[in-house]
């Protein structure tokens, strides 16, 4: 044996359970969906063979072949014929096909089973083939591909150790062994009617069930029932993030206020207090509050992940993204950007067609990602009445909110119809996806990637907005106004002269003091902006017991009209207000034409909308 | 002109009798054969458009369900299948 460790790749169809498989073996928390093109990188992990030997295990983007269709499925075949960068050819594969679908995922297990390097087959899903009706034997299929088939249950992890068993015992006898020739590759005719033939052979028994699933997709894709479905599921869900997150965030406005009176009552009147009670728990604490709201989303998303709808939703919606020049696929990667852009602007690698793709990356952060509910709920909550619309029980906060997501929505449509008749020319896309069964969402894995989301916006809470805030704050006290001056502290510290300066440009579009000073920190993340309001307001207040008494909410509603509150929301629908969505789109893009663009043009859309609205609200008398 | 895919009646099995590979790219025609759309293969149109659209086409191929688009629909002709 070499004393190298072996590099072995998990490879086949989109959405044949390659992630499920790899997650099982490493203990990684690689993203896994019932969709087709979840995983869009090569990702490396570690696992041990029985005896403890170490292995590195690789999970790679699924495809159809070796001809690559979209970019993800670039890096599969890269990866695979050793084209890679800075990469040996694994030593072995791992084809992971899907039971119940074997006439079609042999057809590239026989293309990789070709290429001669020592192959196992993980025979997958085996559990969703007996829901089906399928009884296979493994060892005829392993006889007829020449090559270990091992049955597994990626999700219930099981078959594992029969899988790193056959991929040890395909190691060394493949050193034995002399290369397979390389026989002209068949047709692609010739390759399926031999998948097929294999199929047949393996299959002991077929009983065909009735299943549940043909009657619900006649009434989730029907072509006007089902889209009315879309747009209830999605209501609800706003609705929802409202509705259910109400107490849990009492709790935490709870806790933090308890924290302050505790320091408040422990510590001396100084700096350490101030920078503490304003800024740490004040500042980072009201970004922290809307954690409930970004979980209830969150759980939306997976739900609809995991059970399989996203390809329907994909399905109903590729009328109108045709209509724009995009398609169903990029519904997709549009949806996930409702949690954040970056993954949705990563996801977009899926898609085949160059100017499809630059248009859906460009058009990604207009979806309203979870980082704007923080400003959307605040000042929602302070300026919309808390009521029913007309006696329904559907409430007026929420629907505003689903209007602030429309209002997303609708302008993404726009824009992606500009760019595909401008700089984003082009035939016009196809669009040919694979639609997955259904499954039941797995309450562990949906658990898992619930807890992964709340870790992920708390590193964020206790990095990116700690830092911003924290140096806001120290710019918002010093230098410190003489007790003679009638200025207020925000007004005369040094955040506050820069914010008069951008006052002036923003002025126009309704905008006040208080905005000025929150947009510039806001550019590191978009929940600065709250952290920024909640540490100026609580700078402002200073020792007025009064004030300190009042919440956010209230002292904004004191300071700004009402004109003014909608065009800040108007603002942060289109304002391109996060460094991690510009940095992932230059990466994606290979450049920095696409992100300034990108940044300009949602700008400019920003300053208009905000305009706009200010404008017509002072009209109605609103100012 | 044989009927085509794109206006076969749903929930009816039809066999493939030919496709105009020249009709389409070479990427769209190898994502076809990739999803086993052939000629000699059977399918089934199941699902067809949403609101005012006549796109996408659901069909099911073998054990697999595939979406398309009705333009690609209308370069594979399909006749009905031997009773
Ligand atoms: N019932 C069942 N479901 C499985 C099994 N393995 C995976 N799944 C489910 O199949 C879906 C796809 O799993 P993934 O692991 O994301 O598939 P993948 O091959 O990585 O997919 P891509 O990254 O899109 O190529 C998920 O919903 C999994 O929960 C299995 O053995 N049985
Ligand atoms: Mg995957």
């Amino acid at each position: 044996m070499t004393a190298a460790i072996p590099t072995i790749a998990l490879v086949g169809n989109p959405n044949a359970g390659k992630s499920s498989l790899f997650n099982a073996l490493t203990g990684a928390r690689q993203k896994i969906a019932n969709y087709p093109g979840v995983t869009v990188e090569r990702k490396a992990g570690h696992a041990s063979f029985a005896d403890g030997r170490p292995m590195s295990l690789v999970d790679l983007p699924g495809s159809y072949s070796l001809t690559p269709a979209s970019p993800d499925e670039a890096v599969t075949r890269d990866v695979l014929l050793g084209r890679q960068a800075g990469e040996r050819q694994p030593d072995a594969l791992v084809v992971v096909v899907d039971a119940a679908n074997l006439d079609n995922h042999l057809c590239f297990a026989l293309e990789l089973i070709a290429l001669g390097r020592p192959t196992v087959v993980a025979l997958n899903m085996l559990d969703l083939a007996t829901r089906d009706g399928l009884t296979l034997d493994p060892a005829i299929l392993s006889r007829e591909l020449g090559v270990p088939v091992v049955p597994t249950v990626a999700v219930r992890k099981r078959g594992l150790a029969d899988l790193l068993a056959a991929v040890d015992g395909a190691i060394l006898s493949h050193q034995t062994q002399a290369s397979a020739p390389s026989a002209p590759p068949p047709s692609d005719a010739a390759l399926h009617q031999r998948a097929r033939a294999i199929a047949r052979a393996a299959t002991v028994s077929e009983t065909p069930v009735r299943r549940w699933t043909g009657r619900v997709d006649a009434i989730v894709l029907h072509p006007v029932a089902g889209f009315l479905i879309l747009l209830a599921l999605m209501f609800v869900m706003f609705q929802g993030v409202y509705a259910w997150s109400e107490a849990p965030i009492g709790w935490i406005e709870g806790g933090i206020a308890a924290l302050q009176g505790a320091v408040d009552a422990a510590l001396p009147d100084g700096f350490l207090r101030g920078l503490i009670i304003e800024g740490i728990l004040g500042g980072v604490g009201s970004v922290i509050v809307f954690l409930p709201q970004i979980l209830i989303l969150f759980l939306f998303i997976l739900l609809l992940e995991a059970t399989g709808y996203m390809t329907r939703a994909a399905f109903l919606m590729d009328g109108i993204m045709a209509k724009v020049g995009l398609s169903g696929r990029g519904f997709i990667p549009l949806l996930s950007s409702f949690a954040c852009a970056v993954p949705g602007i990563m996801a977009t690698r899926a898609i085949p067609d160059a100017k499809d793709r630059l248009t859906t990356i460009l058009i990604a952060p207009l979806m309203t990602c979870s980082a704007r509910l923080p400003v959307y709920t605040l000042i929602i909550g302070a300026f919309i009445p808390n009521s029913n619309v007309g006696g329904s029980p559907v409430g007026l906060q929420g629907l505003v909110l689903f209007g602030l997501y429309l209002s997303g929505i609708v302008g993404a449509l726009v824009v992606a119809l500009v760019l595909r008749r401008t700089v984003a020319k082009g035939t016009a896309a196809g669009f040919m996806m694979e639609m997955p069964r259904y499954q039941w969402p797995r309450l562990r894995d949906v658990a898992i990637a619930l807890w992964q989301r709340a870790w992920i916006f708390l590193r964020r809470a206790g990095t990116i907005i700690f830092v911003t805030t924290i140096a806001l704050w120290l710019l918002l006290s010093y230098p410190t106004v003489p007790t003679d001056s009638s200025e207020s502290q925000v007004d005369y510290s040094v955040a506050g002269r820069i914010a008069s300066g951008l006052e002036v440009v923003v002025a126009p579009i309704g905008f006040n003091h208080d905005i000025a000073l929150a947009l510039i920190p806001a550019m590191a993340a978009r929940e600065v902006a709250v952290s920024a309001l909640a540490t100026a307001n609580a700078i402002e207040a200073g020792d007025d017991e009064e004030a300190m008494a009042q919440s956010l909410s209230e002292r904004l509603q004191g300071r700004w009209s009402i004109a003014t509150a909608l065009a800040f929301l108007a603002w942060f629908v289109f304002a391109p207000q996060c460094i991690s969505t510009i940095a992932i789109t230059k990466r994606e893009t290979n450049g920095w034409k696409w992100p300034l663009f990108m940044v300009g043009y949602l700008f400019a859309l920003a300053y208009a909308a905000a305009g706009i609205t200010y404008w017509t609200a002072v009209a109605f008398g609103l100012g | 002109m044989n009927p085509r895919l794109d206006s076969a009646p749903l929930g009816v099995a039809v066999r493939i009798s030919r496709i105009d590979w020249d009709a389409m790219s070479q990427d769209e025609g190898r994502r076809l054969r990739e999803f086993g759309l052939m000629e000699g293969i059977e399918v089934t149109p199941l699902h067809r458009g949403s609101l005012f659209s006549r796109d996408p086409l659901a069909l099911s191929v073998g054990r697999m369900q595939v979406i398309i688009r009705a333009r690609q629909a209308a370069m594979i002709e399909v006749a009905p299948t031997a009773p």
